[in-house]
């Protein structure tokens, strides 16, 4: 951190007056180093252990949103507020402030305490300057203030989840441009990830008819990307000894949003994927539940899915969890439906308790999967077997959580 | 090693252009495929790294020798360097060197007329993995990005490219793509295997019958292998069962490599191999497999899985291996259900689910009520069992006519 944060200050101080870039020509990329007296290329003589401050100098090409072609060179950003002054100047005379970025609720008032980068599409490198990125401790903070806005009451949860997917993937952006592969930028991908995990449990809940939300998939969608990415910068640092903490963590996330079918594919299957995880982490604790997790799903082993669920996953593993509760629970409604005996109908008391779920949660679970229930001279309801109307939601399910365990 | 003069060198170097532009002139492509093969460490080549390192000037023969005799001098300057590189044990620099050979090779290749050339090209294809694969090696050592094995993959998507016309060059086409299999495979990007697996199995100009014998197998090996990824084991059988029944017995270690995956293909669909084949071909780790089928032992199939844990893994089989586990369970009830009815054939429908709770207690797997009435439910589910459970009485009553069927052939309902 610090010697970026050295780099950066000693450039402006010696290009005040000026403003400090490098320009792109043809298909080449040149450095006219006259002209830009703070920015000058870096090579790598030799590797040394990743620590805090350093930089892997060799980035992966398959890291996502890169866009300078540079194969030994790279920036280090200058910009020392969460959003360049142009971009604030410029978004101003546009009215394009989001409500968190609003001097006072003025829509064409910010400041450099409220504005946020935003994630560009269609980023330029011609124009490119140093001053456009921010370097790797302001992102840091840019950061934990993002996320502290989600702790905001006064917003729906859906406005405050847009500007954070938003800004965020910004940030990864310029850790992109500036292609910083340390333990500091995995700290940081590390939280934009746990960030997507809570809002994956939130929309999923709120959001009713979880298929129909494109707040969801465009949340998994970035979920996945940012995963696959940490994935890359974890090979890379183990290539350079790094040391990687929380590796088989968030490589047990990626097998958890495996369970169910609908997951667009952005790579392989499972088994292709295992052939290259190292044997220690798929033997970690956090893995052999997410591969216990998934036996039971694949197997459809309502029973002991819901209990280990239940009882071993940790917090942000019951958010990515979640969703396919009921989609296991009606699973279960299937097998009970077409298996068990016409004569004697299932007690409702006893499945609520199988499957872990409000009586009457299970009661609005069965009537989506077209299934009556019914009650009996005692008062005991129940569920009879075979009846024809059952079919699975065709929209998705409602998403109920456990019974004595929260989540999100 | 030998002192080597100056002019022994100098000898050895247009002797090896002699060679190159005589192979060219007279469109002979086996005489030319040996010049090309750098990682082959063969006497011709290694002699040649030699006379280079003496002769420094020999960038200037290569260039006499281009003049006299339209000596491709565009392939022969880099493969030098690239030789050079080799037999210093720079593999980096020796890949980038090749890549620049193999790009001019492939620009002539393009222009030839006739096929001649395809086993001269076939050696460049091969060269240029093995010489990633080592650049690759040697960058990961160094703490470096590994991406020259990504790099040889795209020029072999542009060779296939230039194969894939209607000329008589286009049987070279399958070999190409077994090729950028290994790559993807070893890259663990498997999923770009599906455009070229599309051109070779779709396009007009391909008929699959006219490829070599050797790259079909190989073909139907890789795509198999991908079949069993994504456990479609039907067609997984399929291919894996071409690539046996062509690959050539003698080759025992192809055999093994095919039947690692055939097999638990085979025991997705119900088949269990005999033990002499597990046996011959040393597949062992397959035999409490099969064994815990055959008996409906599920300890002894979570056993073998712990045991072999990493092999199964490494291969890509362990997810498939883990989905026996409900054809264990039903040869198991199976097993409780004959002995019921050999004990008391008026009640051998009847199935209480504590009898099932006991024998998996002597398994040493704890399970309760709910949780066999749970398997129960998905045997039923899933066609492994006839018949229904009554959640009251505590007992499954089995259909009495096959209440145990065959998979025959296909794999478990999902």
């Amino acid at each position: 951190m610090d010697k970026h944060l050295a780099a950066g200050r000693g450039g402006g101080s010696r290009g005040r007056g000026r403003k400090p870039g490098f320009y792109r020509g043809g298909s080449s990329y040149t450095v006219p180093s006259s002209s830009a007296p703070s920015w000058r290329p870096r090579r790598s003589d030799h590797t040394e252990p990743v620590t805090g401050s350093q930089a892997i100098s060799d980035p992966s090409p398959s890291i996502p949103e890169q866009d300078i072609k540079s194969e030994h060179e790279f920036l280090i950003g200058t910009c020392p507020d969460m959003c360049p002054e142009k971009e604030r100047a410029q978004r101003e005379r546009l009215r394009d402030l989001s409500v968190f970025e609003r001097l006072n609720g003025n829509p064409g008032r910010t400041s450099p305490s409220l504005a946020v980068k935003k994630f560009c599409r269609t980023m330029s490198t011609l124009h490119l300057q140093t001053s456009d990125i921010r370097p790797p401790s302001v992102l840091q903070n840019t950061l934990k203030y993002l996320l502290g806005l989600l702790e905001s009451t006064s917003h729906p949860f859906d406005v405050v989840h847009d500007f954070i997917f938003d800004r965020t993937r910004s940030i990864r952006q310029d850790l992109t441009m500036q292609q910083i592969i340390n333990e500091q930028a995995i700290d940081m991908y590390e939280e934009i990830v746990k960030f997507h995990i809570t809002s994956h449990c939130k929309l999923a809940r709120y959001s009713g008819k979880s298929d129909e939300s494109s707040l969801y998939y465009l949340n998994m969608e970035q979920l996945m990307k940012c995963l696959l990415s940490i994935f890359d910068m974890y090979d890379m640092a183990r290539r350079s000894k790094g040391v990687i903490k929380n590796e088989a963590e968030f490589r047990s996330y990626y097998v958890l949003l495996h369970l169910g079918c609908k997951i667009p594919t952005m790579g392989n299957s499972l088994s292709s994927w295992f052939c290259r995880i190292p044997f220690s982490i798929l033997q970690s604790e956090e893995m052999c539940l997410a591969r216990t997790l998934l036996r039971y799903y694949r197997m459809g082993d309502y029973k002991q899915f819901i209990s280990t669920t239940a009882t071993r996953a940790s917090h942000l593993q019951l958010c990515l969890l979640e969703p396919f509760l009921n989609e296991v629970r009606a699973q279960a409604l299937a097998y009970i439906n077409l298996c068990g005996y016409k004569v004697n109908p299932y007690p409702l008391t006893h499945l609520s308790k199988l499957l872990m779920i409000q009586e009457q949660d299970l009661e609005s679970l069965c009537s989506a999967c077209g299934l009556e229930t019914c009650i009996d001279e005692a008062g005991t309801k129940l569920l009879p077997a075979k009846q024809t109307s059952f079919s699975l939601p065709k929209l998705g399910f409602q998403s109920y959580g456990l019974l004595n365990r929260d989540t999100c | 090693m030998a002192y080597l003069s100056m002019g022994e060198a100098h000898r050895r170097i247009t002797d090896y252009l002699s060679q190159f532009s005589t192979a060219v002139l007279n469109q002979d492509g086996p005489s030319l495929t040996p010049l090309l093969l750098v990682s082959s460490n063969s006497r011709l080549l290694v002699s040649l790294a030699h006379a280079l390192d003496v002769f420094s000037d020999w960038l200037r023969l290569v260039d006499q020798a281009d003049d006299q005799s339209q000596l491709l001098s565009e392939i022969v300057s880099p493969l030098f360097r690239c030789l050079q590189s080799f037999r210093a044990a720079r593999f980096a620099d020796a890949y980038v060197y090749f890549e620049k050979s193999a790009n001019a090779f492939l620009q002539e290749f393009r222009n030839w007329e006739s096929a001649w050339a395809l086993e001269p090209l076939y050696g460049v294809a091969y060269e240029i993995r093995i010489l990633a694969e080592k650049a690759d090696r040697e960058l990961a050592s160094l703490g470096k990005n590994p991406e020259k094995l990504k790099a040889a993959g795209s020029y072999l998507m542009k060779g296939f490219g230039v194969l894939a016309g209607k000329s008589s060059k286009r049987v070279g086409a399958l070999y190409v793509t077994c090729q950028l299999f290994k790559i993807y495979f070893k890259l663990g990007t498997v999923h770009l295997c599906r455009s070229v697996i599309r051109s070779i199995e779709t396009a007009r100009i391909f008929e699959f019958e006219e490829f070599p014998v050797r790259d079909k197998v190989t073909y139907m090996y890789y795509t198999g292998r991908l079949e069993v990824f994504n456990e479609n084991f039907v067609a997984a059988d399929e291919k894996l069962m071409y690539a046996l029944m062509h690959c050539n017995p003698q080759r025992t270690a192809n055999m093994r490599m095919i039947l690692k995956y055939l097999i638990p293909v085979k025991l997705s669909i119900g088949i269990l191999p005999k033990m002499w084949l597990l046996e011959k071909y040393n597949l062992v780790e397959y035999k409490d497999i099969v064994k815990a089928l055959k008996m409906g032992d599920l300890r002894l199939l979570r056993h073998a899985l712990v045991e072999h844990e990493e092999r199964f893994l490494k291969s890509g089989v362990y997810l498939v291996l883990e989905k026996l586990e409900l054809q264990v369970y039903q040869r198991l009830i199976k097993k409780i259900h004959i002995i019921q009815k050999q004990k008391d054939p008026a009640k051998a429908h009847q199935v209480k689910l504590e009898t099932i709770v006991k024998a998996l207690k002597w398994l040493e797997l704890d399970m309760d009520i709910d949780e066999v009435e749970c398997i129960v439910s998905i045997l039923i589910y899933k066609n492994l069992m006839k018949g229904y459970f009554a959640h009251k009485s505590k007992v499954v009553v089995l259909r009495k006519q096959d209440p145990f069927p065959k998979l025959n052939g296909n794999p478990v309902s999902s």
